[in-house]
């Protein structure tokens, strides 16, 4: 069974016409299997020189956060991204990935500004050929995950969150 | 019916399509060497759902079936752009939004824009015509329009991303609504409405209806690229 988003405001877009209600056959689970790491490009970390981040790891807790620079959701949220990171220890791997096409129009300097101005302090990479995105079946952004130190995807949220739901999920997945 | 422009190769296979596109399902299809005209048609096989869909009457249209055809200002590009213009020439993408919304409209033009820096990459730009329609003009002026594009990332070197908008409230309703099927309700900047995207090939014929959201992550590109390729 493959896992998908459940939009926004489905209900009511059932009422405007038989074709909405294709999509929503099936609603969303979390599957207990293992993700296989992937390797991202580093765009921008703190205290760190490496080009590459291996994610999710072993060993610990992982918060991920997929986002674009497009997305106000994204932009919005960085606030809470900031508070929750500033919450959370060494002992959670805490990474945000761009996944939109980058070095054609946006380019890796914009993202690193982008973030720089958005105070994020903690590693940012690039999902540039997708992997990590059809990993997790994200078809939108932001979309937030914590998986646990087996790599087993314990939350998954599209859209808008904020810093208590995310340290919430991560204590969580730490028991 | 609109001019078919054949500057493109003049394979045998090409002619086929065309002949079934426009028979339509007229019994010429009896003289095309036997194959099934849907298969003539697309390059990609039928949705993992299509048994499903077509006992559904879908308001749009599905896979294998003709896009409509409507002519809407393209205010980017100072001229008017038809919907089946590029037929013979080059594949389409097709979406409906509008600029202000939030939610769902931003995961459809990036999905399009995912396919558009792919064309860039792979150098299929030439093959392609990316056409997201506004619903929403009194909101979406031509200069929201062109920072919309601004923000998503669009290569407008790349000369195939068309933004079109409907001169008014009510042509947009003729459109979208009653010609594409994408239902919409609402008004000044905040709608709920049904989602959709086209893929549709050199012949005009629907190879992908993604309706109830984008495609899933990355589906987009590869059907653009299966369909570039395999046709």
């Amino acid at each position: 069974m493959r896992r998908r988003d459940l939009l926004v405001g489905a209900g009511s877009l059932a009422a405007l016409g038989g074709g909405a209600a294709v999509a929503f056959d099936v609603v969303e689970t979390t599957d207990s299997a293992a993700v296989e790491a992937v390797s991202l490009d580093v765009i921008a970390a703190p205290e760190s020189n490496a080009d590459t981040v291996m994610t999710p790891e072993r060993g610990r807790v992982t918060f991920l956060e997929l986002f674009a620079t497009w997305c106000n959701v994204c932009e919005s949220m960085m606030p809470e991204l900031v508070a929750a990171h500033d919450a959370v220890g060494e002992d959670v791997q805490f990474l945000s990935v761009t996944n939109e096409p980058l070095g054609e129009t946006v380019t890796r300097e914009d993202v690193a500004t982008w973030w720089r101005e958005h105070s994020g302090a903690w590693t940012v990479a690039a999902d540039r050929d997708l992997t990590l995105t059809r990993e997790f079946e994200a078809s939108g952004v932001p979309y937030a995950f914590v998986l646990d130190a087996q790599n087993r995807v314990r939350w998954r949220h599209r859209g808008r969150t904020d810093a208590e739901e995310i340290r919430t999920q991560i204590r969580a997945a730490e028991e | 019916m609109t001019t078919r422009q054949h500057n493109y190769t003049y394979d045998r296979r090409t002619v086929l399509k065309t002949a079934g596109a426009v028979a339509l399902g007229a019994s010429t299809a009896g003289c095309l060497g036997g194959s099934s005209e849907t298969a003539e048609r697309t390059v990609l096989g039928p949705p993992e759902n299509y048994e499903r869909r077509k006992e559904i009457d879908l308001p749009f249209p599905d896979y294998g079936e003709a896009i409509p055809e409507a002519t809407i200002p393209a205010p980017l590009h100072d001229r008017e752009v038809t919907t089946t213009e590029f037929v013979g020439d080059r594949h389409a993408m097709l979406t409906f939004v509008y600029t202000t919304c939030g939610t769902v409209c931003p995961g459809l033009v990036s999905s399009l824009r995912r396919v558009q820096a792919d064309s860039v990459a792979e150098d299929y730009a030439e093959e392609f015509a990316f056409m997201p329609t506004t619903f929403d003009p009194e909101t979406d002026t031509a200069e929201m329009i062109d920072e919309y594009c601004d923000r998503m990332g669009v290569n407008r070197d790349a000369d195939n991303w068309f933004f079109l908008r409907p001169d008014s409230p009510e042509k947009a309703r003729a459109v979208v609504d009653e010609t594409f099927g994408v239902a919409y309700s609402g008004s000044g900047g905040h709608y709920e409405h049904s989602s959709l995207i086209l893929l549709v090939n050199k012949e005009g014929i629907v190879e992908r209806a993604y309706n109830g959201g984008p495609p899933e992550a990355g589906a987009g590109v590869d059907d653009a690229r299966a369909l570039v390729e395999g046709w």
